[in-house]
């Protein structure tokens, strides 16, 4: 079971952009709780509360404790609009959750055993082709993170979806293709260097002994 | 140097740049990126001097992505020539950078590296810059 963050909020009245400038002129963050069968409640959050909340990684994967008023609410992000230049968070989404549910959720891929790969200690470049993995995952078990294991890749190797051990009762969301997660690639260096040992001309013959002049 | 195979027109306007970036102001691929704090034009040129003291730095170890293309070409009349006589030639291409767009990323280096490729990087470029990082990257590196 993840870790649950607990956020404190405080309800707010109007809907619109008007209503959430002004929460923001109040040094709040407005947000929006929606879903599980009940009305969308408006609410305002604590900004510094929040941003410790958005530094951890696989924050869209982890389930909240809203508390309004005393009530709590699970919830689970959705969507945070940033400022495009600050990245100051300008208003979040959350999903209410229904114990027994699944969820759609995106989790961070993390990587292991990097100096167990002989590719990466040739001098490889581990190439993220997914950073993060939607999952189809109950509630309870949604997973922090997905580990990949790099021990034994070699330059060129790939790792797809259907070798990475998924938490039980996730899967992922593209079921139709074994889509690449990472793969290990040459790095210029590299490359230029095996340019050059094909470029190289062979070694020439030992010269034969010249022949004595009799 | 980057510029365009081909273009509609040969000749474009000056234009203003008004506004914030409106896309490309998240990190797509890398784990680092660099991130725009100011309004200009970056040149083909700035934009190659900037990659390579960036690759240079990272010794050619991980991946770098240019998010920014140089496609407005900019025109410039010859030297000691009156006013008048219609619009100069194409000298060079520009691409318009609005405040928030991440500019370059990168991947396969520590942080460290990654920062101090930047500010190399970023000395090259006409407009101020911030350091950026996924959520929790900095500290796994």
């Amino acid at each position: 079971m993840p870790e649950i963050i607990a956020l404190s909020a405080l309800p707010r009245a109007r809907v619109g952009k008007g209503a959430a400038r002004a929460t923001r002129r109040e040094g709040r963050v407005p947000a929006i709780i929606y879903g599980g069968n009940d009305a969308p409640f408006l609410i305002s959050l604590e900004p510094r509360e929040l941003k410790r909340a958005l530094a951890r990684p696989g924050f869209f994967a982890t389930l909240l404790e809203v508390a309004i008023d005393g009530v709590r609410h699970r919830v689970l992000p959705r969507e945070v609009q940033l400022h495009p230049v600050s990245d100051a968070p300008l208003h979040v989404d959350f999903l209410r959750v229904l114990p027994e549910s699944r969820v759609r959720v995106q989790v961070p891929v993390s990587f292991i055993n990097h100096d167990r790969s002989p590719g990466l200690h040739r001098g490889g470049i581990l190439n993220v082709v997914r950073h993060e993995i939607e999952l189809d995952a109950p509630v309870e078990a949604i997973p922090d993170r997905i580990v990949v294991d790099l021990s034994g890749l070699e330059i060129g190797d790939s790792v797809h979806i259907s070798a990475v051990a998924l938490p039980p009762g996730s899967r992922p969301t593209i079921r139709e293709r074994d889509f690449t997660v990472a793969s290990i690639a040459a790095s210029s260096a590299v490359r230029e260097e095996a340019a050059a040992a094909a470029a190289a001309p062979p070694p020439a013959p030992e010269p034969e002994a010249a022949p004595s002049a009799a | 140097m980057l510029s365009p195979k081909k273009s509609k027109y040969r000749k474009a306007q000056k234009g203003r740049i008004h506004g914030l970036a409106k896309g490309g102001t998240a990190l797509n691929f890398g784990a680092y990126g660099l991130k725009s704090l100011e309004a200009g034009r970056v040149t083909a040129r700035q934009i190659e001097a900037a990659r390579r003291a960036i690759t240079r730095h990272i010794k050619r170890a991980g991946r770098v992505w240019i998010r920014i293309f140089p496609d407005v070409p900019v025109t410039k009349k010859p030297a000691e020539v009156r006013m008048g006589s219609g619009k100069g030639s194409p000298e060079f291409w520009i691409c318009r950078v609005k405040p928030g767009r991440i500019l370059f990323e990168l991947e396969g280096v520590t942080a460290e590296v990654a920062r101090e490729a930047f500010l190399l990087g970023a000395a090259k470029l006409p407009v101020g810059t911030r350091f950026v990082s996924r959520a929790g990257e900095e500290v796994a590196a």
